[in-house]
């Protein structure tokens, strides 16, 4: 297994290798500068011009970006063009806010995604199953955004009870208080990934059903609710804890529209200012790191499967 | 003809949420191509004085910030909804598809493309949406392509392994046999096997790209912002929530009707497709 | 399995977070900005954002009152020589910096060089300086090669302008903005922490020395109430709004004018407006295209366009807007109707005949906008109609707003752009006076009346050229004015000591809550 691991961190470089020029070319071919944008409205060429080249970014595009792979090969992801701050500390403070957002989010979603997936599976075809998938499917079916603005209106502004919008930081008193402020925000990110997890469950839990050893179980006369759960259930998991994991990933870099829409300081919002401000370190920065986040998730998954499932095996 | 009818019927027949899920498609259908007859006023023109009005008559689903007419510009959006959603699917399906396909068919030359795939689909999609479109400025076209974009590579990897399926079966070893050349096996015997799955896949991907694009509306980053669309018209109206809660409320029941009709006519048909390909379609 | 535990503990942080109540440090103060600032360092950079944020951490030597007049701030006073060349300025003593040190003329001297050669508007008065040095411990000399009438305006304007830093930061900082770590001035908040896109966190310094005298606009005493002002990016308008009323943010800026009616109504809000006017510019290119040059075509535009009616899609509440086409507002010294009979003619025919005997025969007109400020874009579409109804063929060119920056440098790239301008005290400040300011408007008439404009020290005689620069304005249309906006802002009810308007940016000393 150590081996394997191994491998497949190595197969990872030149996905990285790739994705790097991808992302460099991509991002400095945006038209802007970001000199013009740090000096203002008022600011003439030759001071445009000046502050470019402070900035190092009068160079070639080739030489800038051996210059930066360089320095990210030694673990420096360079300094905020706009911040001034290095770029590794910007992503660490938005990747806060959209971890934990993740986090939360995964919880509503195995409190109401995995049961009532069980529920929907083990009432297959008749009206609670209806309801439930069906219930599902249009939650799937609803923008976030507009999800979103809506729960605004109703929890912050008439009933008062939750924050609207905004996250401060985890650190000193009354810390985990501050979780609040990303309820509404995990609600809105659940309502359609929990569908997704209901309708999984379901489908495996179906699938699993059918299978030779749970067929014996029953034969044996073991009680349904028993079956159910011993055999059925945990099997499906294995499925469902797989989308987990990608759940996960994609949670914390595709966050964007719901952090937008709550004003939250996540790795989102982080990407749509930074191309606004063309602060392009921050932009290479956070894509690299999701892609590797990608790919360890990715890697994870296939562990666990091989742990869970005997019939998988590893080469 | 009568034998498309007769398989509509069948795969419909007792689904009653998917058939009025599919007479809503074909009812945004005919508003999208029959637009400029039904609109009462023109989607673009500004009218200072009924900025904001509610709904009522002559503005039915009252006016925007602009004094435009709500109910216009969403019967021109259905026209939107109709090209994102279709042009998406086939920027999807072409590449993808194709991709997909060629790759588990020359299986040299496949290896090599389907890591290309594997390093599209290590990007985290929308993120990367958001630079190209920042790239390549807002349109109606660069919107397609890149919702196109982000569902081809999955579908690449569902075709990849459907025809990778059917390659093991008997009737493609009896084309090789009869002297097929690669076009023949690849478009006469494999590609009609798939197209049932195909159009499933298609009906998933149409759902999907309106929720994508009203998302890329909503940031700013979609449609060219004078655009009619559901999206748009969410996006430019949402600091109105309070003030005029119609604006938020008609465009957003549209989209959410239009996703919802979508998926069910797309589950539907899942359930009536050969079951070797029923597990490699899961949604998008 | 273990995952049932770690799904209890997590239960459990979901309930604790659910049921704990508010708690906020006493006397923060939080401000929700529609972004986050380039940077603090007030002498390169011109964002209102910054300042706003920076004028509590910053000082200069003179400041503006109630009338907008320039006061000491950091200076005590004074004298000018009868040939108007020579300034004594007056320091004041004891102020101390945030590191604890003491203010002296050695520390003017170095922010006032560095601000002469690299700062936003430095140029503008350092092209008259002569020299700058320190002659005496609290006191700076500054010789001048002519008389120069705004010197004092130019001092006093504090965006853009020479904020007093130690020589220690400010020798050998260059266009550069200066780092976190030089962030140190004389204000009666200190810079503490940048969270980026969380917070930037000022708190109160405790060693401030206030000017005396009653507080009077930026003048007079300076008291520092809050303990911490957070200033926290909200990007998302609707955020911002429903934040104050939920009780997140204590202040919001730059709100949507269409809400106006509505929150003013809403108790749990107050409506503070901002006192100077910004006003939208739709600039012309003069130095490539069609409009070069051919000032009757651009005659032709300017009349077309019905201003009114642009002000009252984009803006919304009349309070808000006036359709003024005097530069400066009406109330400031720099008032002047001169020329404004043609602002906002919106005469498509009229503009149609004009347009003809121009020579224009249906040529495209790149017309660029930005969708970051919504009233650009706004009153660009309205404009658009407007011009579309005139026989004008008008390409409308939708960017975002760095985009649109880089493509105005290039002037074959463009024939009309919009932008907005800020209140400033002095119209040698606005940016079509500046040659090099995309359009390029550098005609000999403009030049002959700049010249005798900066050369004036007369307040009279420069009023009444300033009149003459407008009327050429009007002629030769390098930019037209689209209308003076009043922005405002909201605040928490509990919110005391704001007043009805600021002055230009928010001020947060002599401000607590209840």
């Amino acid at each position: 297994m150590f081996a394997y691991t191994i491998k497949r961190l190595l197969t990872l470089i030149p996905t990285l290798l790739a994705a790097s020029v991808l992302v460099f070319l991509f991002v400095h071919l945006i038209p802007g500068d970001p000199a013009s944008i740090l000096l203002g409205d008022t600011a003439t060429p030759e001071e445009v011009a000046a502050l470019t080249k402070e900035l190092g970014l009068d160079k070639p595009l080739i030489v800038q970006y051996f210059y930066w792979l360089i320095q990210v090969v030694q673990g420096d992801f360079g300094r905020s063009l706009f911040f001034g701050a290095p770029v590794l500390s910007v992503i660490a403070n938005g990747a806060q806010t959209s971890i934990l957002l993740a986090l939360m989010t995964m919880v509503w979603i195995v409190i109401f995604g995995i049961p009532i997936g069980v529920l929907s599976a083990s009432y297959q075809g008749r009206w609670v199953d209806q309801l439930t998938s069906g219930g599902a499917m249009l939650f799937a079916s609803v923008p976030t955004f507009w999800l979103g603005l809506y729960l605004i209106l109703i929890f912050a502004v008439w009933l008062g009870w939750l924050p609207s919008s905004g996250f401060p930081a985890i650190d000193g008193v009354g810390a985990l208080g501050h979780l609040r402020y990303l309820l509404l925000p995990s609600l809105t990110l659940a309502a359609p990934n929990a569908a997704l997890i209901i309708r999984l469950v379901r489908a495996s839990m179906l699938d699993v059903s059918r299978e030779d050893h749970v067929r014996t179980a029953r034969a044996k006369g073991l009680h349904p609710s028993r079956v159910a759960i011993k055999h059925i259930f945990r099997n499906a998991l294995i499925a469902v804890a797989a989308a987990f994991g990608f759940t996960f990933a994609a949670l914390v870099s595709e966050a964007v529209v719901t952090e937008t829409v709550f004003s939250l300081p996540g790795i989102g919002q982080l990407v749509v200012q930074s191309i606004l401000r063309r602060d392009y370190p921050v932009i290479q920065g956070v894509i690299l790191v999701i892609v590797v986040l990608y790919a360890v998730v990715n890697l994870l998954v296939d562990l666990a499967y091989a742990r869970l499932d005997p019939r998988v095996s590893l080469q | 003809m009568t034998a498309v009818v007769q398989q509509v019927q069948d795969i419909f027949a007792g689904r009653r949420l998917a058939s009025i899920g599919l007479s809503w498609l074909i009812l945004i259908l005919i508003v999208a191509i029959a637009a400029p007859l039904i609109a009462p006023f023109d989607p673009y023109e500004i009218d200072p004085i009924a900025r904001l009005s509610p709904p009522g008559w002559p503005h039915l689903f009252g006016t925007d910030h602009f004094g435009r007419d709500t109910f216009s510009r969403a019967i021109y959006g259905a026209r939107m909804t109709v090209l994102i959603g279709s042009g998406s699917v086939i920027v999807a399906l072409l590449t993808g598809g194709l991709i997909g396909m060629l790759s588990a068919y020359f299986t040299r030359a496949g290896n090599v493309l389907m890591r290309g795939v594997d390093v599209l689909m290590a990007f985290p999609a929308l993120l990367l949406a958001l630079v190209l479109i920042t790239l390549l400025e807002r349109s109606v076209v660069n919107t397609i392509i890149v919702i196109g974009i982000v569902y081809a590579t999955t579908t690449a990897r569902i075709l990849y392994g459907m025809t990778l399926k059917l390659k093991r079966e008997v009737f493609v070893d009896a084309a090789i046999c009869s002297g097929a050349g690669h076009g023949s096996i690849l478009f006469r015997h494999i590609l009609p096997n798939l197209l049932s799955p195909l159009l499933v896949q298609a009906s998933f991907i149409f759902a999907f790209a309106q929720l994508q694009a009203a998302a890329l509306d909503f940031l700013g980053l979609g449609l060219p912002a004078e655009v009619p669309s559901w999206g748009n018209m969410l996006a430019e109206e949402r600091i109105y929530i309070t003030r005029a809660p119609w604006l938020l409320l008609f465009p957003g029941a549209l989209i959410i009707l239009s996703v919802f009709s979508m998926n069910l006519v797309g589950d539907a048909m899942r359930d009536s497709i050969d079951p070797r390909f029923k597990d490699d379609i899961a949604g998008v | 399995m273990t995952s049932h535990n770690w799904l209890r503990s997590l239960v459990a942080v979901g309930a604790l977070v659910a049921f704990s109540g508010t708690a906020y440090a006493a006397g923060t103060l939080r401000y929700a900005t529609v972004g986050e600032p380039p940077s603090l360092d007030q002498q390169v950079i011109t964002s209102d954002l910054s300042t706003t944020i920076a004028h509590h951490i910053f000082e200069g030597l003179y400041t503006f009152n109630a009338k907008n007049e320039p006061v000491p701030l950091l200076a005590s006073g004074e004298t000018v020589s009868d040939d108007g060349k020579t300034i004594v300025i007056a320091l004041r003593e004891g102020v101390k910096f945030h590191n604890g040190e003491d203010m002296t003329a050695a520390d003017v001297v170095a922010s006032l060089k560095r601000w002469g050669e690299f700062g936003s508007r430095g140029n503008l008065l350092f092209d008259h300086v002569e020299s700058v040095e320190a002659t005496g411990d609290h006191e700076v000399t500054l010789k001048l090669t002519n008389p120069f009438g705004p010197w004092k305006n130019l001092m006093a304007f504090i965006n853009g302008g020479p904020s007093i830093y130690p020589a220690s930061v400010v020798e050998g900082a260059t266009k550069e903005p200066i780092g976190q770590d030089g962030y140190i001035g004389t204000g009666p908040y200190k810079f503490s922490a940048w969270e980026p896109n969380r917070k930037i966190e000022l708190v109160r310094f405790e060693d401030y020395t206030s000017p005396e005298g009653e507080a009077d606009g930026y003048g007079g005493e300076r008291t520092a109430e809050f303990d911490t002002l957070d200033f926290m990016p909200v990007p998302d308008v609707g955020a911002r709004i429903a934040g104050v009323r939920a009780g997140d943010y204590d202040y919001a800026e730059s709100i949507p004018g269409d809400l106006y009616e509505e929150l003013k109504n809403d108790e749990t809000v107050t409506t503070i407006l901002n006192g100077g006017p910004i006003f939208g510019l739709v600039f012309m290119n003069s130095s490539e295209g069609p409009l070069k040059e051919n000032f009757a075509l651009r005659r032709a535009i300017q009349t077309a366009l019905d201003k009114t009616t642009a002000l009252q899609v984009a803006i919304g509440p009349e309070d808000l807007w006036r359709a003024n086409g005097s530069f400066l507002p009406d109330g400031n010294v720099w008032y002047n109707d001169a020329g404004t009979e043609n602002f906002s003619k919106g005469d498509a025919e009229a503009a149609k005949t004009m347009a003809q005997e121009a020579g224009y025969s249906g040529e495209p007109i790149k017309f660029m906008v930005s969708t970051n400020y919504p009233f650009h874009y706004d009153t660009a579409i309205v404009y658009t109609k407007q011009l579309a109804n005139a026989g004008f063929n008008i390409d409308l060119q939708v960017y975002d707003w760095a985009t649109l920056i880089e493509k105005r440098a290039q002037p074959d790239q463009w024939d009309l752009f919009f932008t907005h301008h800020g209140f400033v005290p002095d119209p040698i400040l606005i940016s079509v006076m500046n040659d090099t300011y995309p359009g390029w408007w550098a005609t000999p008439e403009k030049t002959e009346l700049k010249d005798k404009f900066t050369a004036s020290s007369d307040p009279a005689e420069r009023e009444k050229i300033w009149g003459e620069i407008q009327t050429l304005i009007y002629e030769q249309v390098p930019t037209m004015k689209t209308g003076d906006i009043y922005t405002y802002n909201i605040a928490s009810s509990k919110l005391q000591g704001l007043g009805e308007a600021t002055l230009i940016w928010p001020s947060f000393w002599n401000v607590s809550k209840e």
